[in-house]
């Protein structure tokens, strides 16, 4: 890069750091592109500048990967703001959807007391407690064969686990709890070690074949439902083991 | 590309009910205890989110945070902004988690979300007309992070960085910030910034002519450290 002997160097203007910028983006028309790369060849000075603008987005890049630690008093407001959405959230048990929190969030705070108590109450009573919001006291009377699961092994694939389960809930808003005793045990103890064990549905199914239990857990909100397909639960005994699992989502609750 | 990016990223869908593809259920979700919240991955966090947990948002928000804030204050230029910006992302994250695509890294998606947030707020500033950025020398030194942390020169470095890139237009920064410090490529930014790949092009080329000699000192600086290989790079002698 030190043939500062060429000819033309000398006699050419420097570019300005735009157009060398412009000619590493690709940015020059054709002969522009083409008199400005063969200048910078030929001007040490110019070289310079393209290599710094090179080097200066390698340095970014570098500069990019680190971290910027989050000013402590950022942080803390950050987590308080997070805390209490997630305390909002835990007090609109019954509202609708999320459109409706964002939209009346101030309205749902009362709540706030009266929902706490229906949490520690529920998980008191443990598995099987109906949800019995306003909402839905007066669903689920028409039952029908596709909107009820059958007391005895439900044949289904995977793929229709989920719509199907959003089916049944929604048409029958207390738990659905099917099952030999020893199956309903076998799922609560799964349960138990969920972050939310409150089981809504316990139903003997043969998934793409094989023997297995749907299990359904309340999830934060009354519409959200996970779902867990686990092996192990109809044997006597059995210790559940999840193949598969879904979240659905019920509408209108 | 970083390391932290997927390329492959799309805005998450929020009218559809998510249903998980099948992904295997991770053994230490299943016991649930809070002590292991730390062993638990970013999916499994969210997944207990969506499902009513309490905790494991504030979790995730916790394990991501600096890495949201270095995008935030970059692209923003001023730490008021950048904070209110994350803390509307994160909120967004947090009540829209339920439309998160199991396949995508979440920290793909919260990033997103925290740019998006970021340009929003660049929008609207531009709309009110220029009412320039006030000076705020007395939080230079917080944001390049506390002093424990990090050694003296990466906190200088970082500052160097940060205030050159408050003095160039927010466009230019914004387009730099995604590309050159993000690793975004030119078609994700431009899909991201809504404009032309070219627009894209042009903006981070004027970007890095302005910010060249705002930098060159931070350049020569760090080619003296070295001087074996990167000095020779800078002054691009052979």
């Amino acid at each position: 890069m030190t043939e500062s002997g060429l000819p033309t160097s000398e006699h050419l203007e420097h570019l300005d750091t735009d157009t060398i910028a412009d000619l590493i983006e690709n940015l020059l028309p054709a002969p522009e592109a083409h008199r400005a790369r063969e200048h910078v060849k030929a001007c040490p000075e110019c070289q310079q500048t393209y290599d710094a603008l090179v080097k200066l987005s390698e340095d970014l890049a570098e500069e990019g990967r680190a971290d910027i630690p989050m000013p402590t008093d950022v942080a803390e407001h950050l987590d308080a703001v997070i805390v209490s959405e997630s305390v909002l959230r835990a007090s609109t048990v019954g509202v609708h959807s999320l459109a409706q929190i964002r939209e009346e969030p101030r309205r749902h705070l009362p709540k706030l007391l009266g929902a706490a108590a229906g949490v520690v109450l529920i998980a008191a009573i443990g598995v099987g407690v109906v949800f019995a919001t306003k909402d839905n006291a007066n669903e689920g009377a028409a039952s029908t064969d596709q909107n009820s699961p059958p007391a005895d092994a439900v044949t289904i694939t995977t793929n229709d686990l989920g719509p199907q389960i959003q089916q049944w809930l929604e048409h029958n808003p207390g738990a659905i709890m099917h099952g030999s005793a020893a199956e309903q045990a076998c799922a609560r103890t799964f349960a138990s070690g969920r972050p939310n064990p409150n089981v809504r549905l316990v139903q003997p199914a043969k998934i793409d074949g094989k023997r297995a239990t749907i299990i359904g857990l309340q999830g934060g909100s009354p519409r959200d439902i996970q779902v867990f397909a686990v092996t192990g639960c109809s044997e006597p005994g059995g210790v559940a083991s999840p193949f598969y699992d879904t979240t659905v989502t019920l509408r209108n609750r | 590309m970083t390391a932290h990016l997927d390329s492959g990223d799309q805005p998450p869908r929020p009218d559809v009910p998510r249903i998980d593809a099948g992904e295997p259920v991770t053994q230490a979700a299943h016991t649930g205890a809070p002590t292991s919240y730390d062993q638990l991955d970013d999916h499994e966090l969210l997944r207990m989110h969506v499902a009513g947990n309490p905790d494991s948002f504030g979790f995730l928000v916790k394990r991501h945070r600096d890495r949201m804030w270095a995008v935030a204050i970059r692209t923003l230029g001023e730490p008021e902004e950048a904070a209110d910006a994350l803390q509307e992302a994160f909120i967004s994250a947090f009540r829209r988690a339920d439309s998160f695509r199991g396949d995508a890294k979440v920290t793909t998606w919260l990033h997103r979300i925290v740019v998006n947030a970021c340009l929003d707020r660049i929008r609207r500033r531009q709309v009110r007309a220029a009412d320039p950025l006030p000076e705020d020398e007395d939080r230079a030194a917080e944001l390049a992070g506390p002093s424990e942390e990090d050694p003296a020169e990466v906190r200088e470095r970082r500052l160097d960085v940060l205030n050159a890139l408050k003095q160039i237009n927010e466009d230019q920064r914004a387009a730099l910030v995604l590309v050159d410090m993000e690793g975004y490529s030119i078609e994700e930014a431009a899909a991201i910034l809504d404009c032309a790949p070219g627009t894209v092009k042009s903006r981070c080329a004027r970007g890095r002519a302005k910010l060249l000699p705002l930098l060159r000192h931070w350049q020569t600086t760090r080619a003296s450290d070295v001087p074996e290989e990167s000095a020779a790079e800078a002054v691009g002698t052979e």
